[in-house]
């Protein structure tokens, strides 16, 4: 038994040296082609689906103030309704020369496997765009692998990007009852991470979507949230995943108030 | 004290509230796969444990709470806590 023990944790502690390797050479490739995939995705977004926010110079300089306040780990937590939010909101954090000057500003995703790894080329735009597949509903060894990646990579100083609902709202609004716990397991691993909320929705056709129409105009706003609760364990990851749902909430109540 | 089918009644009951598959619930064993057979989100399996805890007035660790997968495995783990 003894010789069976160490051999299993020789090779959760290999596998994780691998996972390491692994996430050190998607990001080392990912920046080694970011200048090829960088303006063609911003092409597309700015040039062909004609995208826009009215306050693009203001959101790219609030999110460098943000990166450079505290140098601790940031995850991002957005609002989601279509397939390319996360495309959409990197975009408008920062430019192409932004990213390649400071590459942990590109955050990292969470694109669902069974979803986005269908295909090579679904796969290798994952690849290169610094994304980590998670699997809904993965058993407990593989669902602790996803996050001890997270870990690593909001340790190494990269950005982390979640959708904290866990899934595109079908309402078209913040799903404030049927949540995913996600970001409060992270909070939960990584007390220090600094939370930065992020409400972004189309002006002209937001809500529920694959993707936003061309031309859209989108409303985009930002703000540093810290959870606070005195809870422990579990109710502490489900408070901190609420109060992180009830501010994206009240951004969203803000926005329908305008 | 509770036996164990009193326990497995109740941790059904708790459970039934997020279970999808309300047919899964009619031919509930200890073998039913929470996930799978009931359809329960895996984010509310955090509830449901939360709800354990307040229903039987235990503490379930983290690890603990990890193996939970079928109705068999709440049902043991509540045993072990209330004995």
């Amino acid at each position: 038994m003894p010789l069976v023990s160490s051999i299993q944790k020789f090779n959760k502690r290999s596998m994780r040296l691998f996972d390491k390797f692994y996430l050190s050479l998607q990001r080392l490739l990912s920046r080694g082609l970011f200048f090829i995939f960088g303006p063609l995705v911003s092409f597309a977004v700015f040039k062909i689906y004609r995208i826009r926010t009215d306050n693009l110079s203001e959101v790219r300089k609030q999110y460098r103030k943000f990166l450079n306040q505290d140098k601790g780990p940031l995850i991002i937590c957005s609002n989601h309704l279509t397939r390319v939010d996360s495309i959409v909101q990197s975009t408008f954090l920062n430019s192409i020369w932004g990213y390649w000057v400071n590459y942990r500003s590109l955050p990292w995703n969470l694109p669902e496997k069974t979803k986005f790894y269908h295909s090579w080329y679904f796969r290798l735009s994952c690849y290169l765009g610094k994304c980590i597949p998670v699997l809904r509903g993965a058993p407990s060894a593989e669902s602790k692998r996803s996050l001890q990646k997270m870990l690593y990579i909001l340790n190494k100083g990269d950005v982390l990007s979640i959708f904290p609902e866990g899934r595109r709202s079908r309402s078209g609004k913040v799903d404030t009852e049927d949540f995913s716990y996600g970001v409060g397991q992270i909070l939960k691993e990584c007390p220090n991470a600094r939370v930065l909320c992020v409400y972004l929705r189309g002006k002209k056709h937001g809500g529920f979507a694959d993707i936003p129409t061309k031309g859209e105009d989108f409303y985009f706003k930002m703000e540093m949230f810290k959870p606070k609760s005195d809870l422990k364990g579990l109710r502490k990851l489900r408070d901190d995943s609420t109060q992180i749902i009830n501010k994206l909430h009240s951004m969203e109540e803000e926005y329908f108030s305008l | 004290m509770m036996t164990e089918t009193q326990v497995f009644d109740k941790v059904a009951g708790l459970i039934a509230p997020y279970a999808k598959n309300p047919d899964a619930l009619k031919t509930l064993s200890k073998d039913s796969k929470i996930l799978e057979d009931l359809g329960v989100n895996s984010a509310r399996l955090v509830d449901i444990v939360l709800a354990f805890e307040d229903a039987f007035d235990i503490e379930v660790e983290d690890e603990a709470a990890d193996e939970i997968w079928t109705m068999g495995d709440a049902v043991s783990l509540i045993n072990s806590k209330i004995q």
